[in-house]
């Protein structure tokens, strides 16, 4: 009894988890208009109708773009931010690191009105670029925080013998601080990857007439339940499944060697 | 490719904390120096600003005639074999002991042909695919060289290289690192707190204590006739006895010596324990009992307590043929050659 009790436990709670997405998935291949029992099918006929849709298809090539583009904007500054506050001595170091971490406790909701207010007051118009801009600020504090925990003496006394070796400064960061950190590194950014993906609300507050998957779906859903919703939904998933496994076989796995 | 070093007037401090006093040191093209010390007496901090990762507070450090005080590392003609030996892990041997040269601007198919050649010069020849991690600590610290000399430096400087490998892989190590060093023939500046490994190895020994030198020259002057009572210590196993140096000599309690010696007043005479011996030599120290006695197999360690200072334990290593047993009276002596007498320290 004893010995079973556990496994009881292990898939209970991955039934609690899962139900809801696998419900999603199953009906999204529903024979019929609504998304509820008794299930008819299966057909892929909301599949093949969401992906005919345009404005969809659209929406979808703009998550990419905003999710690539965000994502490596915030590796880029969290790595250069970590090197330096790794490699320098800098006065109120431990200071700077607490406001570049800071953001990861604000609400999107706040960063999203935030920036709202301030990019309408700057002038600039609400698309694609400023939701951009929004990803990078709640990525960069988490790609930071990765990067700079992953820095150590080991790759600082590699970098010392770069520079003793006539290494110049540009030579040590992309020949030799990179690629020792580029598990690191990678898992940042697919991190920010899947956050940003996912992002609704500040993507919702900073975009207008181009828009992202997850604002398209809200748009969506305020017109009723449609099977459409979980084809998409399940598409969605299937994406971030993928990115999760990429990260799990290139980046985590060599890790472990 | 090698250049004498020429060290005049180096003091340095961290903060308030002075690393290194008023250090001056030659040292000759195609020299092998260590430089030896207890951890902390300064002998790293030297290593560093030879290698221009530390700036002197005062002092000037010149590099075949140049001066090279304020040069970065990159620009010395100097390399440096770290202690970790902080090789390049994404990289195989072949890239690693090529990076210098990539970095002085060679092409890949030379600079593929002299890091094959580096390799097998340290006997990794087969290897040059490999990652470092597939190498035990050994071939590392053989990688690591072969990557400090890959760009055919003007001294190398070494930072404890040995220092993680075991006892018979070290004594190995010494030798080729010697070997190696005759055969390139640069200049090797080598830091260690292994005496035996100093000795084994170096044409000079520089003993640095608290930032100072406190004495340089050939290992077997350092040994025999030390320049300092902590050299003395530093450099082996020794026996201290308190003795008065007069207008008539020196005061021990085995009799008045004539010895070379300091100051008059309270003084330390050094006699290291394998000067101590029963066949007859100059200086006769009398019947003594022995304490206890443990065979070493290369000699007998034996507690010795003389009938002329009762109050005295002088440690000896014997022949080791018959083992002493506690409470024996051995006739002991030593040669005058082998004793040093210094003014007793404040």
């Amino acid at each position: 009894m004893m010995r079973v009790l556990p496994w009881v436990y292990l898939a209970v709670a991955f039934v609690f988890i899962y139900l809801p997405v696998a419900t999603l998935v199953l009906f999204s291949f529903q024979d019929g208009q609504l998304p509820v029992p008794p299930f008819n099918g299966p057909s892929l006929r909301w599949y093949a109708d969401i992906l005919g849709d345009s404005r969809l298809t659209a929406a979808l090539i703009n998550s990419v773009l905003v999710a690539l583009g965000a994502s490596l904007i915030a590796v880029t500054l969290g790595f250069l931010a970590a090197y330096g506050l790794a490699r320098h001595v800098l006065p109120g170091s431990a200071l700077i690191r607490a406001l570049l971490i800071a953001p990861l406790t604000v609400s999107y909701l706040i960063v999203g009105l935030g920036l709202l207010i301030v990019l309408t007051q700057a002038g600039l118009g609400l698309s694609l670029m400023t939701a951009g801009i929004g990803h990078v600020v709640i990525n960069l504090p988490l790609a930071f925080a990765i990067i700079f925990a992953a820095m150590g003496a080991q790759q600082q006394n590699a970098e010392r013998a770069a520079r003793d070796l006539g290494a110049n400064e540009a030579q040590v960061i992309l020949l030799v601080t990179v690629p020792m950190l580029a598990p690191a590194i990678g898992a940042a950014f697919f991190l920010s990857m899947t956050f940003s993906w996912d992002e609704f609300i500040i993507s919702f507050l900073l975009t207008r007439f181009d828009v992202t998957l997850p604002v398209e779906i809200w748009s969506m859903l305020r017109s009723g339940l449609s099977p459409r919703l979980n084809a998409i939904g399940s598409l969605v998933f299937l994406v971030s499944i993928a990115v999760v496994l990429t990260l799990e076989l290139l980046v985590f796995r060599k890790r472990r060697l | 490719m090698t250049a004498p070093v020429t060290l005049s007037g180096l003091n340095h401090w961290f903060g308030t904390y002075q690393a290194l006093v008023d250090i001056n040191l030659d040292i000759e093209a195609g020299e092998y120096v260590t430089l030896l010390g207890p951890s902390g007496c300064g002998k790293t901090t030297l290593l560093s600003v030879l290698g221009g990762f530390i700036n002197p507070s005062e002092g000037s450090v010149m590099i075949g005639g140049r001066d090279m005080t304020w040069v970065a590392p990159a620009k010395r003609p100097t390399t440096t074999m770290f202690q970790d030996y902080a090789l390049f892990p994404h990289m195989s041997l072949r890239e690693n002991v090529g990076f210098g040269l990539r970095m002085a601007g060679m092409g890949r198919a030379e600079r593929n042909r002299k890091a094959d050649a580096q390799l097998s010069l340290v006997g990794l020849a087969d290897d040059a695919e490999k990652r470092p991690h597939e190498l035990s600590g050994g071939q590392r610290q053989r990688v690591a060289l072969a990557r400090a000399l890959a760009v055919e430096p003007d001294v190398l400087l070494l930072d404890e290289p040995l220092g993680a490998l075991d006892l018979k892989l070290r004594r190995a190590m010494q030798d080729e690192l010697k070997a190696i060093q005759r055969h390139v023939g640069t200049t090797f500046v080598h830091v260690t707190h292994d005496q035996e490994e100093a000795m084994a190895i170096a044409d000079r020994i520089v003993v640095m204590n608290a930032g100072r030198i406190e004495d340089q020259g050939a290992p077997a002057r350092i040994y025999r006739q030390p320049a300092s009572l902590f050299a003395a210590d530093f450099m082996g196993e020794m026996n201290h006895i308190p003795v008065q140096v007069t207008e008539h000599g020196v005061e021990t309690p085995f009799g008045r010596l004539q010895l070379p010696a300091p100051k008059r007043g309270a003084a330390t005479l050094c006699l290291r324990p394998e000067a101590i011996g029963t066949t007859d030599a100059q200086i006769t120290l009398g019947p003594a009992r022995v304490r206890d006695a443990a065979f070493f197999g290369t000699h007998i360690r034996a507690h010795l307590v003389p009938d002329a200072a009762p109050d005295l334990v002088l440690i000896a290593h014997l022949p080791p043929v018959d083992m002493p047993a506690p409470g024996d009276v051995l006739v002991i002596s030593a040669g005058a050659d082998t004793i040093s007498v210094f003014p007793k320290e404040p």
